[in-house]
């Protein structure tokens, strides 16, 4: 009894196919496109091993000569410099900035802030190369409006974009422009979709304002905090767009950040098995600090969650 | 005294949104007017002008500048489109189901965004041209899943996260199957996240800059490549160059301007309780 | 409305053995209870009952026969969820109709319109038509959802603690209501909560469940009086059952019990009782643990013939009644005393137990041997069972 028994209700009780495979299904067509990039990843990987180049007919096994030759160049460590300070500090000032805007978004709720919440998206939508394009224009130093303006402080023909000093500080002010506004949608998203009981119960228990930010809106802000940071650094630090269209790395060197380097060596030189070790550091960089800020978020998140009950 | 302070808060927070509004926005005021002067104009005048249309006249009707837009707009348009139908259910089964590691697989995911475009832009060429996608619509719009894709289902994700189960139940009592259920009542509930989140993928497809400039050619250019033909070149026609800045940004903002009712609540990441 | 039978259903998430052989057989139009503390497996067998979950093992079965295999939608069953699941973007009124106007049960709108406002009608909430959910408080909501289960005709009623968070006046309106739908409509149903007076006045049986499993099946007098062992026998019952560990001894015939009060030996002779004790001569049972009700252990602030010594350890009030706590050392006694009382804590304190009234449990496996009466008890619970 207890054989048959057991046959017939496993029977019974089997998932059915259809809905066992559903999930799978479903998923399905995003890892396609995961695999269909997967493969060009390792190809990249391989080729950064050889001396590949669209010259020669075919490419020779060269492991690790490449990699000795570009990691003890001046120009490899002057590209790591480059992208990590316009990285981090694009990133940087674009959270401040774009913190406090959102915050004072959120507070003031006239019609002034209402009207500006989508206006100041619009930013965002100005591809960084038009932007630049435009922000020449408004910087050139015979006609720039920006220039007139500083005529009137009594500074004349602020070098911008042709000194190595402030060349950094130019590409930064336009990443900027462009980018704040993505920081202030992501946080006031978030600062709006915060709940309000912990704030009651704290308006009960007294304290400043400052001391409510620190202690209940700023940890329940983190997980938006986290993932607005996560994409920012991590487009920063590749970005070279910018660059590209206002100096093409110049002058001399100062910009010429690992993307940059890498698609000049790459496609300008057609050298990329020279090309690639730059930017497989810029993707180890990438993915390591991302992994830290993913699980600093998720930990952020599961925080934010308790503060919530 | 409190009063006081808090009416000279009030004041002063305006005051500063007013300085942040001013540094966002003058650029693309300025952008407008000078699309607005004629060459000569330009240089000489500021504010104050006489305002012609030569410009638009020159850049939209007879320059191939709208072919430009409408490539943008059919990339961009269709990975959005692609991200949205593959990425919604994506998200679904990320929410609801657990299978094994499905954490790593969502972080794999969004670790797309962060792939150097720059890497992973070589193989894909030689790939693409073997399999006779270079130069086309297919080709990019499927790249382009690398930028849209990621943000698309982590936004989405959190949004069905939200959603009690109990709800997917008590319909599958009433009689619902699941496909109704789906469509009826899960797609309603994502939409404020589901349209941000689309309309920021549409931006950064726009923007994309990387993958037109070497998975296309002669056939498809986008507004971001065709533009660079204006860098350098010494007759500076910055009319018509601002005239192509300021309607290369018109897409993006009419998308924001139907949707900005969903825009700011769409992007709380999980944190909308009702 | 339709007979419902589990046999040996086994359901686990992940490492968790949520129902482990779970056996039920609920007649058609029995109102059936199902009892348990929190994360005993209530809401699974719930679940597995509506579709929701599919067992790893075991059949279910609706009238004889199985359904394992239908799908939620096909299985006609009506279910109110705990934490209420209204559709959110739909106002009560189409929340309630939503059922209606699936493809499965399509019904005209006029019909649909009768039914929500008979159910919004029984709870008293005819004016909360129009609004959403999010419009509506825990109370109102969960009378929504009861509402949206009542305008179906189904094989059985599914309900998880559908009054839990309604105000006490309320509560009770909605209990003698749905006793009285549920008899006049003839339907069967399957309600969980883990409130004993609610699962006593409802149900005609109650099933109690802990860890997965069926502990007892009876109707409220059997479990109440007969519990299986110790651990329903405390379930049951506010203020709780006084578990008292002692020793049976016998001297020629007559029976005697004796246990510990602060360290003294105290010893109560045993009124005669021949299935009792014929009980527990055959259980061998030289130790025990007796059960006695609050309601049967007497008290007195002066020494009385017949009461032993021990003290106070709380006074409460719970209501139109109250609970003396008395500390014995070892274990504590509960007994009800009226409101009003001047008493104070670590008070001396004399009391009697009514012995007539006790059952005893096997100090080892905790389970039920016999109570005084036994035969006259099972009687009377046969009868309430019929009527």
């Amino acid at each position: 009894m207890g054989k048959t028994n057991k046959n017939k209700t496993e029977d019974l009780n089997t998932v059915p196919f259809k809905t066992r495979v559903r999930p799978y299904l479903i998923v399905a067509p995003s890892l396609i496109i995961t695999i269909g990039i997967m493969i060009p990843f390792v190809m990249a990987i391989w080729f950064s091993l050889t001396n590949y180049s669209f010259k020669l007919p075919s490419h020779k096994f060269i492991t690790l000569k490449n990699w000795v030759e570009v990691l003890s160049s001046d120009a490899f460590w002057n590209a790591l410099k480059v992208t990590l300070l316009y990285g981090v500090i694009a990133t940087v000032v674009e959270m401040a900035l774009g913190m406090g805007v959102a915050i004072l978004l959120n507070n003031l709720n006239n019609r002034l802030s209402r009207i500006l919440r989508v206006l100041l998206v619009f930013p965002l939508m100005v591809a960084p190369v038009t932007a630049t394009i435009v922000w020449q224009l408004m910087l050139n130093s015979s006609v720039g409006i920006v220039e007139k303006l500083l005529n009137v402080f009594g500074v004349y023909n602020f070098p911008w974009a042709s000194s190595p000093s402030t060349a950094l500080m130019t590409v930064v002010l336009i990443d900027v422009w462009v980018n704040t506004a993505f920081i202030i949608l992501l946080v006031l998203a978030g600062l709006q979709s915060l709940p309000k009981s912990p704030f009651e119960s704290a308006k009960i228990d007294g304290g400043s304002a400052w001391f409510n930010f620190i202690n209940l809106t700023l940890p329940m802000l983190k997980p938006s905090l986290y993932i607005a940071l996560l994409f920012r650094l991590m487009a920063a630090l590749q970005e070279y767009a910018v660059i590209f269209a206002l100096t093409k790395g110049g002058p001399g060197d100062s910009l010429m950040s690992l993307t940059l380097t890498a698609y000049q060596t790459g496609f300008r030189f057609q050298k990329f098995g020279f090309a690639l070790p730059y930017i497989l550091i810029l993707w180890l960089v990438v993915n390591v600090s991302a992994k830290q800020i993913v699980k600093r978020q998720r930990a952020a998140q599961k925080q934010a969650a308790g503060l919530e009950e | 005294m409190n009063n006081g302070k808090k009416r000279f808060g009030y004041a002063a927070q305006n005051v500063l949104l007013i300085v942040y509004a001013v540094f966002a926005l003058f650029p693309l005021i300025w952008m407008f007017i000078i699309s607005l002067k004629s060459d000569a104009q330009v240089f000489t005048t500021t504010f104050v002008f006489t305002p012609t249309l030569a410009n638009y006249r020159e850049v939209l009707l007879r320059s191939d500048y709208t072919s430009y837009m409408v490539d943008s707009l059919i990339i961009s348009g269709g990975s959005v489109l692609v991200s949205v139908l593959v990425g919604v259910p994506a998200a679904y089964a990320l929410a609801r189901y657990n299978f094994h590691r499905k954490e790593d697989l969502a972080f794999q995911i969004l670790s797309f965004k962060f792939a150097p475009e720059i890497l992973v832009v070589l193989p894909l060429f030689m790939i693409y041209q073997k399999l006779g996608l270079y130069d086309t619509y297919l080709g990019l719009i499927w790249v382009y899943q690398l930028i849209s894709m990621p943000l698309l289902i982590w936004v989405v994700r959190g949004y069905f996260e939200d959603i009690s189960v109990e709800i997917e139940y008590a319909a599958q009592v009433d009689g619902y199957t699941w496909y109704q259920i789906f469509f009826k009542m899960l797609v309603p509930l994502i939409k404020p996240g589901l349209v941000s989140a689309a309309l920021l993928a549409f931006i950064f497809a726009w923007n994309s800059f990387t993958f037109p400039l070497i998975l296309a050619g002669r056939n498809i250019q986008p507004i971001t490549v065709a533009i660079t033909k204006y860098l350098g070149t010494d007759t500076a026609h910055y009319g018509q160059l601002a005239v192509a800045a300021t309607v290369s940004a018109v897409p993006a903002m009419v998308f924001a301007l139907c949707i900005q009712k969903h825009l700011v609540r769409g992007l709380s990441f999980g944190a909308v309780k009702g | 409305m339709a007979r419902i039978q589990l046999e040996n259903v086994k359901k686990s998430f992940g490492r968790v053995q949520a129902l482990n052989g779970v056996s039920i057989d609920v007649k058609d139009k029995e109102f059936f209870v199902l009892f348990g503390p929190a994360g005993a497996g209530k809401t699974t067998i719930l679940n597995c009952i509506a579709g929701i979950n599919l067992p790893e093992e075991g059949v279910i079965r609706f009238n004889e026969e199985i359904v394992n295999l239908v799908d939620p939608a096909h299985r006609n069953v009506a279910m109110v969820f705990e934490n209420y699941a209204l559709y959110p973007q739909m106002t009560v009124y189409d929340n309630m109709a939503a059922a209606l106007r699936s493809n499965l049960y399509k019904t005209d709108e006029a019909t649909i319109k009768e039914k929500v406002h008979a159910a919004a009608r029984m709870m008293k909430m005819e004016n909360l038509l129009e609004r959403l959910p999010s419009q509506l408080s825990n109370g109102q909501k969960q009378r929504v959802a009861m509402g949206r289960a009542l305008v179906r005709t189904p094989n059985v009623f599914l309900m998880d603690e559908p009054l839990a968070h309604l105000d006490a006046k309320l509560r009770n309106a909605m209990r003698t209501e749905l006793k009285e739908m549920q008899a006049n409509l003839g339907s069967t149903c399957i309600y969980v909560t883990h409130d004993f007076m609610e699962a006593m006045a409802l149900g005609d049986r109650i099933a109690i469940i802990n860890k997965g499993e069926i502990v007892q099946i009876g109707s409220g007098d059997e479990i109440y009086y007969m519990p299986c062992n110790e651990f329903v026998a405390q379930l049951m019952g506010d203020p709780q059952i006084n578990i008292v560990p002692g020793k049976i001894t016998e001297a020629g015939g007559a029976y005697v019990f004796s246990f510990e009060v602060h360290g003294q030996n105290i010893t109560v002779s045993m009124p005669e009782d021949k299935e009792l004790q014929a009980k527990i001569r055959e259980a061998g049972l030289k130790a025990a643990d007796m059960g006695l009700r609050p309601q049967n252990v007497k008290y007195s602030f002066e020494p009385e013939e017949g009461y032993f010594k021990t003290t106070v350890y709380s006074y409460e009030s719970i209501g139109n009644k109250s609970v003396i706590q008395a500390d014995c050392g070892e274990y504590q006694l509960r007994m009800i005393a009226p409101n009003g009382l001047k008493v104070q804590i670590d008070q001396e304190i004399y009391v009697r137990f009514e012995i007539d009234h006790s059952m005893f449990f096997d100090p080892q496996t905790k389970e039920y041997v016999s109570r005084y009466d036994e035969k006259s008890i099972k009687a009377f619970a046969m009868e309430q069972e019929v009527s």
